[in-house]
Order: structure tokens, then sequence, then C-alpha cells
């Protein structure tokens, strides 16, 4: 099956499956906007223990937790324009993206809701308590105490989510739309160089994915500058008698663990 | 002048406070011991409304709340009126020394920043943090840190600071430092409330001690009063055990 196998293609493959990377990322950066968004107002009802919408609230959690993103996919693209046929709105014309934005951005708002909802409940009550005898209203507890403290919490959540985000991006192809998984599937069929198309896929994945780790983890180091270290700091230390670096981790240096005996 | 009357709390079927009355003049240093479980920790918190009263009535000067029915506008400008010291100080975690002193004078008192910075460099000198500015309370002991907290409670000018057991989670060599900022400030004339333990405290600082038990006040009066001539039984022994004679023999 297909051409035999010859690293060269990869390279050439590489900037092609570029090309679609704007559409990658599109889908993401909107689907997390959205997911934001919703999150935010999915979570606000179960922090606030509001009866009916609670209810609701977690109806949405366990559907979009509990099936699989590809039949949400398909659900959405197929069956919303049925349903919407019958109050003579026509989405023949939609394009696919937005069905496919619109899946991501509610499917990443179910655990969006989930991170958030967590985070809030990890600040310590007594923050809250302080900003009230202050004489803070609610409000003013909520957005100037409790939640620049519960961003800092949420991001190693919110980092996973994200890559998780982008790999699941590569299933909108099954609806048609070119972004880089497509544009894979096309290239390897065109020259029956699919593992070649698949090694740059993996490879522009893989970046992409470190990247936004990366960068993530900055964020998380700068909003909790206030804390002690938490996130595992790893430092190069000179091992005495033994011209190799080491890397270890900070907390453990070299001078603890029974070196210094 | 505060006043609680009549003030009664209840979690679920158990009462914790039992139509507590007690008047504060102003200046004055009023100090509550007890048992734990006693409810003092809980009346404090009754005052600025972060534990709601079941029944009662709070007045600090002409301004009074009703307990049954306190609309949020009330509870909101009762808290104004107050301050808190808390025992596990509660410092906000993401803002620096400075910045948690600054935060009520520019959120709540809308002092422009520059005022709201002089003032609070200012408090912090006087605690004796004056180089920690820029501190976040995870780089600060437990003594600074609940310096810090008295300085924030201060920046507020409040009615009446009140002091929820300020010292009980310091280490014992952090203690004396803390104490000795509450002494310097209650010598200011701020009228004061404060749940402690430390009696050598109590019987230096106080004006008006009172000693509660079972949600309801046993006993009160002048700290000479109460501590050398109590007049309740439970006192006494509540006294005796918590300060034993320190003539061990080993």
């Amino acid at each position: 099956m297909g051409a035999p196998f010859d690293i060269s293609y990869v390279f050439t493959f590489l900037p092609k499956l570029l090309g679609t990377l704007g559409t990658t990322l599109l889908i993401v950066g909107c689907s997390l906007l959205a997911g934001i968004i919703v999150g935010f107002l999915v979570a606000l009802p179960r922090l606030y223990k509001v009866p009916v919408l609670k209810t609701c609230s977690e109806i949405y959690i366990s559907f979009f937790r509990g099936t699989p993103i590809l039949i949400q996919l398909f659900l959405f693209y197929y069956g919303l324009p049925e349903i919407l046929k019958l109050i003579q709105v026509d989405m023949t014309r939609t394009p696919v993206l937005v069905f496919v934005i619109l899946t991501y951005g509610l499917h990443t708002g179910a655990y969006m809701s989930e991170m958030i909802r967590a985070a809030v409940q990890a600040v310590d009550k007594g923050q809250v308590e302080a900003a009230y005898a202050t004489g803070m209203t609610g409000v003013q507890a909520f957005t100037r105490i409790v939640l620049p403290q519960a961003l800092g919490i949420a991001i190693p959540v919110f980092s996973n989510l994200v890559i998780a985000l982008l790999k699941d991006t590569s299933l909108a192809f099954t609806l048609g739309v070119m972004e880089m998984t497509g544009k894979a599937q096309t290239l390897g069929s065109l020259t029956q160089h699919f593992i070649e198309t698949y090694i740059a896929l993996a490879l522009i994945y893989l970046v992409i994915s470190f990247a936004i780790e990366k960068l993530l983890l900055l964020a998380e180091r700068r909003l909790l500058r206030h804390e002690k270290r938490s996130t595992a700091e790893i430092r190069s230390f000179k091992i005495h008698k033994n011209w190799s670096y080491r890397r270890i981790i900070a907390e453990l240096g070299p001078g603890k663990g029974g070196a210094g005996l | 002048m505060i006043s609680l009357t009549q003030i009664s709390k209840s979690f679920g079927r158990h009462q914790v406070l039992n139509n507590i009355d007690l008047t504060v003049t102003k200046g004055e240093v009023v100090v509550i011991l007890g048992p734990s479980g006693s409810g003092k920790t809980t009346l404090l918190r009754c005052v600025n409304y972060l534990e709601k009263p079941s029944d009662g009535e709070i007045s600090i000067g002409d301004f009074k709340v009703n307990c049954k029915h306190a609309r949020k506008k009330e509870i909101h400008q009762l808290r104004q009126k107050t301050a808190m010291v808390f025992q596990q100080y509660n410092l906000f975690r993401h803002k620096t020394a400075l910045e948690n002193v600054m935060e009520g004078l520019l959120i709540v008192k809308k002092l422009p920043k520059e005022e709201a910075r002089k003032r609070s460099i200012a408090l912090l000198e006087k605690v004796g943090l004056g180089s920690k500015l820029d501190a976040y309370p995870s780089q600060l002991s437990g003594g600074q840190q609940q310096r810090v907290g008295i300085a924030r409670a201060l920046a507020l000018e409040p009615e009446v600071i009140l002091f929820d057991e300020p010292t009980s989670a310091l280490d014992p060599e952090l203690v004396g430092e803390v104490l000795a900022v509450i002494r310097k400030i209650a010598k200011e004339g701020i009228t004061m409330i404060v749940v402690t333990h430390e009696m050598g405290f109590a019987r230096d600082v106080a004006n008006h001690v009172v000693f509660m038990d079972g949600g309801v006040i046993v006993e009160e009066g002048t700290p000479t009063e109460v501590f050398n001539h109590p007049r309740e039984e439970r006192t006494k022994q509540f006294l005796k055990r918590i300060t034993p004679e320190l003539n061990y023999s080993i």
C-alpha cells in the first residue's frame, strides 16, 4: 500500500500543511473564546447555587463531557439544521466552520466551567471574608480578590484544555473542513505518501502544543508570583568532582538529601 | 458608641449565642474571654455580619441594623464602619504588604492613589514593617503578616477594630511583637473588641473584660474585678484552669 517511504516528503509536506495552520488556529481561537464565555455563564449558577439554572448547567455539562466530540460534531452539523428548519430558519448556506466552532466552543465550555468552578472554590474562604470585612461589595470581592487568585490556580488545567482542543480540531476534517488534518488526508491520497504526511502533521501538532505549554507556564509563574514556587523549577547544578551538569528539581538542591554528610 | 442588643445566633438547632447585650464606649478596649465553643468568636463575627445573627440589633453611633430584616446596603454600611484582624491573618495573597493596606483605601474609601500610598506607608512604618512594603504575604513570617493585617484594619479608620484571636496561630516567639503593636494602638484610643487567650495581655490592656460561656455573658467588669475578684463560679474555674501556678516541682 502506498509509495515507498521517503523522508524528503516530510519536508515538502511541512510548508503545505502549515498553509492550513491558520484554519486550525482559527477554530482553536474562536472555540476557546466561546468556551471561556460559556464556561463562565455556566459556572456562575453552580457557584452561587441558583436553583433552576444550576440544574440546567449540570445537564449541559454531563451532555458535553459524556458524549464523544465526533458524535457532537455530527449531531450539530446534521441535526441542528433539521431542528431550525422547524422554526423556518434556513441553514443550508451556513459555512461548515460555523458548526465546527459552535460544537468545539460548547464542548470546551463544559470543561471550562468545571475548571472555573474548581479554581474559584480553591481560593481560601478567608480571602472573601477579609474582602467583606474591608467593606468591599460582593462584586468587588470577586473581581479584585477571588478572580486574580483563581486564574493562577486554573492555568495548569487551562493549559491542558487548550492542548486537548488543538488536537480535537483534527476531527473537523470529518465534516470536510480543510484544516491541517484534512489537508494531510488529501496530500496523502494525492501522493500515496501517507506515513510522511502524518509524520509532518504530528511534528506540527507537537511543536504547537509544546509552545502553548511553555507560554502558559510563563503565565502561571507570573500569576502566581506571590506564592513560593509551587511549579517545580528545573535548574542546572554543577555537581562536584564530576564535570557533568545534572538537572535537579530546585527544592532538592545538591545541599539536601544527605549530600552534605 | 457600639451596642449589641439581644443578639442571638443558632446554627440549625444549636443555639450559639443567647440574647447577648454588650455596650462598648468610644476608645474602650473590650476583651472577650471564654472557653472554646463559648460563642465569643461568633459574637465578634456577628458585629460585622460575617456571621448573620438570627435576631437582635447592632448599632454603631447613630447607625442601627435590625438583624431580623437587614438589607444588603445596611450590611455593607455596617462593614464599612468596622475592620477586622483575623486569626489566620487572611492577607490578600496576591498583593504585596503595601497593596494589602492600600486596597481598602482605593476601593472602599476611594482615595486618590498617591494619598492612599502615603497613608499606607506611614501605617506600615508604624507597625514596624517599613522595610517590607513590597513583600508578598508568603514571604513574611506569621507575626509580620499579622502586623500587616493590623495596618490594613487601621487604614480604614473604622469606628471599631475587631480582633479575632490575633495571636492564636502564631509561633510563641512571635506573639510578643503582635501584642506590642496592639498595645500601642490601644493607647491611641482606638475602640477595639478583642477575643484572645492571652491573659497577661487582657489584664494589661483591657478596660473592660467580658467572660462568656455557653453562648451567654457570664460576667463582665474591669480587669481587676474579673481577674482578681470573680463573682461567678464558672469564671473562677476558667481562670484557675487557664492561669495555673507556675511552680512545677521536678
